[in-house]
């Protein structure tokens, strides 16, 4: 495989809108008890206009399609989160190659189809 | 109660495949997990096991945001692998944001895997509290 130079598109992929179902199965698998994430009511009274799909949710789509690509050269992951995500609102995940050197440093960004993003970070690959 | 540099006592897990599953069902994916997904390993585990979060930080549900996390792979963790984990408050900060005070938590958990307690992952987690 050619080396990833400054600049290469790790990946561009688009992830469909969770449903409130996968919501709360993502909120089961990692034990998360916050009923932000499943409770409209709960939502509403927090200021929202839905249920708040998981931060960690993006982490995790990020993480995944990092571990595909890399697998355990993959040494780290840092996500900071912009602006929430509500059910059915697909996300753009790309990540680009920012510095090629001893590591590979990759420039990550999510964004929903309304352009807003929702999170960036960066990631750290092992040569 | 001086809570930044608090450290809680440690507690163990070992990955369960029903939860990794639950995790990629909830992500969309259909298949069932094979490795333990790299981001299995979460704060959120640690509510139930003594690392009660946001009533020692005094942030109510509503006014709970999440910020950021951070993961950094030090040694592969399988299935049948059993770690201990290890969480400290490493920092507190207010900032003024758009909307009023917010406030910052920067907690920090370490996964030793056992019994050898060889740091394999280090995860950082930021809350905030709205004001």
């Amino acid at each position: 495989m050619t080396p990833l130079k400054q600049g290469d598109v790790v990946f561009d992929v688009t992830r469909p809108g969770a449903s409130r179902e996968q919501l709360a199965l993502f909120s089961a698998g990692t034990e998360d008890p916050n009923p932000i994430h499943v409770d409209e009511a709960f939502a509403k009274r927090a200021g929202f206009p839905a249920v708040l799909q998981q931060g960690p949710m993006t982490t995790a789509h990020l993480g995944a399609l990092l571990a595909e690509r890399f697998g355990a050269r993959l040494k780290s992951l840092d996500v900071t989160f912009t602006a929430p995500v509500f059910p059915g609102e697909a996300l753009r995940l790309v990540a680009r190659v920012e510095r090629a050197g001893a590591d590979l440093v990759c420039a990550l960004a999510v964004h929903k189809q309304d352009g807003t993003q929702t999170a960036r970070g960066t990631a750290v690959v092992r040569p | 109660m001086q809570l930044e540099g608090k450290v809680y006592p440690p507690y163990r897990l070992k990955p369960d495949r029903a939860l990794a599953a639950k995790m990629l069902a909830g992500q969309g994916l259909a298949d069932a997990p094979t490795t333990v997904p790299p981001t299995y390993f979460i704060f959120l585990r640690g509510e139930t096991r003594g690392v009660d979060l946001f009533t020692d930080l005094d942030i109510p549900r509503e006014k709970a945001l999440h910020a950021g996390q951070r993961y950094e792979w030090l040694a592969p963790i399988g299935w049948d692998d059993e770690v201990e984990v290890t969480a400290r408050i490493a920092s507190l900060a207010e900032k003024q944001g758009k909307g009023g005070k917010l406030w910052f938590a920067d907690v920090e958990y370490e996964y030793r895997l056992l019994p050898a307690r060889t740091l394999a992952l280090r995860e950082t987690t930021r809350l905030v509290k709205r004001g």
